[in-house]
């Protein structure tokens, strides 16, 4: 029987971060991100003209006594935006025998740990070909078990579609929020375009990329009969240590462009390799890209 | 060129048995790899796939040309590849010195004498210097053992003292034990088998079966030359004579090695007086003995000498320790004493006085104490025979006091029983003890024992009665009964004691057919056991150097000095063929070489070549290579 995906001794270093979003959503009080909306707050944001059906409370009787036109009192407000957490179950997350997707699942079990110790409402989803169903969680740290459980049990399958994915999730999460994309990003049709579409329509997006020494830097050479994970084409090529440097050249290339994509739809893009410690890739690349702090 | 390791045929199947493996890890090296991979998307960009229909030729040749080619090197210097001829090869020479008892014997006029040995060292010398200076040579030391005195050394100086330091020992020479030693050492050595070189006359222990047989073909002989006009004492035995143990039987036997009789007397001396002369002629080859009888209680060194002495002086003379005469001291403290004084005085050295129950002290005695019926103030400390004490002070508790019984039966299983035999004893009054389980029941009524030995760190026997005022006193019984108890209390007082003076080496006893080998004991001068085995009733063990041994058997015992030199028995016939005197070795040393130095070397480059440029390393040199290509066309622009 496997261990548990994070250790506790982990888990009571993350109680003291939180995580972090850029935009300003709209919501109801209680969150930790001020927004630039207005709502039902104590710190006072701006003044707009008063429109019929606005509440007379809010109105500001000084200036109307001496200008005679109402005007109405906006108060900043620190609302609670939903956080979704799409992992990818692909098979082309399955490398190294299986330990990027261990790696990507304990990436999302510790986001969603920092989530929920401040009181955020996360729900994680999985998707390859399709969005799976989901687990909707909130109401802090004592909930995390059965977060834990259910990123345990996961397991890799199919290939991936981020267009469907795309479509299903907008379709069914119309509210915007913070979204975190916990995948490799590896999709033979491409998966800017709807990265896109989902940063058009209003989310944050976070992209964390994970890959594995091999998917970057593949250590084999000569010849070599390739299969895909997971539409299971061949391609044979005699590889060197030439065609290797422009292999890794394409994909950092690739990556850069998430990133752009990334940062030009006012989001942010963490690049992880599973080399790396998932301690030093928390308290390290997501503090200093201000994901979580 | 010639290899020293390994014969052609071993190489090459050995060569064949690393390369198939090579070849093969080669080929599956370079074979084509299924890999499964998360994307194709980066592959496909990297660069067109250059798709490999089919392998007819080998990649990378150079790569398996080099690698086989630093594998042969590396063997090749695992064989030893020699250049030059095998004869000029350097060898293991094997110099067995002979270093028995005979090599002390002299040579040469009076003026200017020396022994065999410092003749066999000279030998040895000359030999050494005429080895070539790259051959390893091993000095064994030959006598009744063959002891290597170096390892193969090529150290000439160390060999020079190690000769230097050679010395006869006791024993004689066992050639055969010495060569077959010297063929195992050459098998065990990596370098080329050279001589065996046996230096001495060639005395040995005992006729070989077979010398001729067993001689090695690449025996040397550097013979030396000896008189064999010696005789000298074999072996000299002592024992207490069995009738009068103040008397000594000496037993000397005399041999003549020579090839013409003797005429020679045999002086013995003890503490230094006169203690028996005797002229004998011993014919040539031959044994004479003859015996003495000294009488003496005092022990003493008693020395044979024969005269006149001769080139061997060694067995000319022997020295023997009589051991003293043990005497036991017995108290008897009796106001009867008449009772008791036929029996104790007849036992031999014992001492007995006679004391009234009044003059009794405790601790003032040494040796045995008889309490004859009375209660002493305090006990005695020290053994001690109580006879009848009263009630409240014997040392063993009191049962009963009966009167008017019959003696039932002795003991059966124990030595203080032995020959007791006498029944239909009627005892006037007894006490009856109550024995401890520990305790031995000599003699017995139906109703308990009557005589109770106990040991301890005092040996205690009581009698429940008086034996010489019951019908014991007229029975064989009484005597034989208390010679038991004094043996069981004073084991050395009965001691048989004999002495014998022989050579060192294998010594062979016959032991009496009473003594069971469990109860045998062989110990050297310090005390410690020396290993020996028995056969039937033959005793045999070896002793390799000059001393005394000590073989215990029950109640007796054998002094060995082995002081005697152990002296040949043959002389060893040199087989035909056999090679003798200085050897001429070839000096053209110089042109055999050893390559294996150079071969590991070109090896180990040739692989380390192949690993730079086909191994991890590849991608580096490829963009040396490239480095270089750049600069290249401005190197040919700028010239």
């Amino acid at each position: 029987m496997p261990g548990p995906l994070l250790e506790r001794q982990f888990l009571e270093k993350l109680e003291r971060l939180t995580i972090h979003w850029r935009k300003s959503f709209n919501g109801l009080v209680g969150g930790h991100n001020s927004s630039r909306f207005a709502g039902g707050g104590q710190e006072f944001l701006d003044h707009r003209h008063f429109h019929s059906g606005d509440d007379l409370r809010a109105v500001n009787w000084r200036a109307y006594l001496r200008l005679e036109k109402m005007f109405l009192k906006m108060f900043q407000v620190e609302p609670r935006v939903p956080v979704r957490l799409l992992i990818d179950t692909s098979e082309s997350m399955n490398s190294e025998e299986g330990f990027k997707f261990t790696y990507a699942r304990q990436l999302a079990a510790a986001l969603c740990y920092v989530g929920l110790v401040r009181l955020d409402t996360i729900t994680v989803r999985p998707f390859s070909a399709r969005l799976g169903e989901g687990m909707h969680c909130g109401g802090g740290r004592h909930r995390f078990s059965p977060v834990m459980d259910y990123l345990s049990n996961l397991e890799t399958a199919g290939r991936t579609d981020y267009f469907e994915v795309v479509r299903q999730f907008i379709s069914t999460h119309p509210q915007r929020g913070l979204l975190i994309i916990v995948s490799d990003f590896l999709d033979d049709t491409g998966c800017e375009r709807p990265l896109q579409y989902l940063a058009d329509f209003g989310h944050e997006l976070l992209l964390v990329q994970v890959w594995s020494e091999e998917d970057r830097t593949p250590p084999w050479l000569g010849d070599l009969d390739l299969v895909d994970a997971e539409t299971d084409s061949r391609l044979r090529l005699q590889f060197d240590e030439a065609a290797r440097a422009s292999y890794t050249s394409a994909f950092d290339k690739y990556a850069a462009g998430l990133e752009q994509l990334a940062h030009r739809n006012g989001g942010r893009y963490v690049g992880v390799s599973t080399g790396m410690a998932i301690e030093d890739i928390i308290f390290g690349s997501l503090v200093r890209s201000r994901v979580i702090a | 060129m010639y290899f020293l390791n390994l014969s052609l045929v071993q190489f090459l199947a050995l060569f064949g048995a690393i390369s198939i493996p090579t070849v093969l890890l080669y080929l599956l090296g370079r074979s084509r790899r299924k890999q499964v991979v998360a994307t194709l998307r980066f592959w496909v960009a990297a660069q067109q796939p250059v798709v490999v229909e089919r392998r007819k030729r080998i990649q990378q040749p150079l790569s398996l040309i080099l690698q086989l080619v630093g594998m042969l090197l590396l063997l090749l210097a695992i064989a030893q590849l020699r250049l030059g001829t095998p004869l000029a090869a350097p060898r293991d020479h094997v110099m067995i010195l002979d270093t028995s008892a005979w090599m002390a014997a002299g040579i040469g006029s009076a003026t200017r004498r020396v022994t065999l040995m410092d003749e066999a060292r000279n030998k040895a010398r000359a030999y050494l210097k005429a080895v070539p200076a790259s051959d390893r040579l091993m000095l064994v030391r030959a006598d009744a053992l063959a002891t290597p005195a170096t390892s193969f050394e090529s150290d000439r100086p160390k060999l020079e003292r190690a000769i230097a330091q050679s010395v006869p020992g006791a024993t004689a020479l066992n050639l055969d034990q010495a060569l077959a030693f010297a063929q195992r050492e050459q098998a065990l050595s990596p370098y080329r088998a050279g001589e065996i070189v046996y230096i001495g006359p060639g005395r040995v222990a005992a006729e070989a079966d077979s010398p001729i047989a067993t001689a090695p073909k690449n025996l040397r002989i550097l013979p030396v030359t000896d008189s064999v006009e010696n005789y000298g004492l074999r072996k000299i035995a002592v024992r207490r004579s069995g009738s009068d143990p103040d008397l000594w039987d000496i037993y000397a036997s005399v041999r003549n090695y020579g090839t013409a009789p003797k005429a020679v007397t045999l002086a013995l001396t003890f503490g230094g007086a006169p203690a028996g002369t005797r002229k004998l002629a011993v014919p040539p080859g031959s044994d004479r003995e003859v015996t003495f009888e000294y009488r003496t209680r005092a022990a003493g060194l008693l020395e044979a000498t024969l005269l006149p002495h001769d080139s061997f002086p060694d067995d000319d003379h022997a020295v023997l320790e009589l051991p003293q005469q043990p005497n036991l001291n017995v108290t008897v403290y009796s106001d009867e004493p008449d009772l008791l004084r036929p029996t104790i005085t007849a036992i031999p050295r014992v001492h007995a006085t006679f004391r009234p129950v009044t003059e009794y002290r405790a601790g003032t005695n040494t040796g045995l104490v008889i309490l004859d019926r009375f209660r002493p103030p305090t006990p005695p400390a020290g053994n001690a025979i109580w006879i009848e004490p009263p009630t409240e002070t014997s040392p063993v508790p009191v049962r009963a006091k009966l009167e008017n019984v019959s003696f039932d039966h002795w003991c059966s299983d124990n030595a203080l029983c032995t020959g007791l035999r006498t029944k239909d004893l009627h005892l006037a009054s007894t006490y009856v003890f109550e024995a401890a389980p520990d305790d031995i029941r000599i003699g017995q009524v139906a109703d308990g024992p009557v005589i109770v030995a106990r040991a301890g760190k005092y040996k205690t026997v009581v009698f429940g009665f008086q034996p010489a005022l019951s019908d014991l006193r007229y029975e064989l019984a009484t005597p034989l009964l208390f010679g038991n108890i004094l043996r069981w209390m004073a084991p050395e007082l009965f001691r048989l004691s004999a002495a014998a003076a022989s050579s060192a080496g294998m010594v062979t006893m016959e032991l009496d057919a009473d003594i069971r080998p469990e109860d045998v004991r062989v110990l050297q001068q310090d005390g410690t056991s020396l290993p020996f085995t028995t056969h039937g009733h033959t005793l045999r063990f070896f002793s390799g150097t000059p001393g005394t041994v000590r073989v215990q058997a029950a109640d007796r015992e054998t002094v060995y000095s082995l002081t005697l030199p152990e002296l040949w028995e043959a002389k060893w016939e040199v087989p035909a063929g056999v090679k003798q005197g200085l050897p001429g070795f070839r000096s053209d040393t110089a042109f055999s070489r050893d390559l294996w130095e150079l071969l590991a070397l070109l090896g180990g480059l040739g692989l380390l070549a192949e690993w730079l440029l086909f191994g991890r390393a590849e991608g580096r040199m490829r963009r040396l290579r490239a480095r270089l290509s750049v600069l290249s066309p401005r190197v040919r622009k700028a010239s």
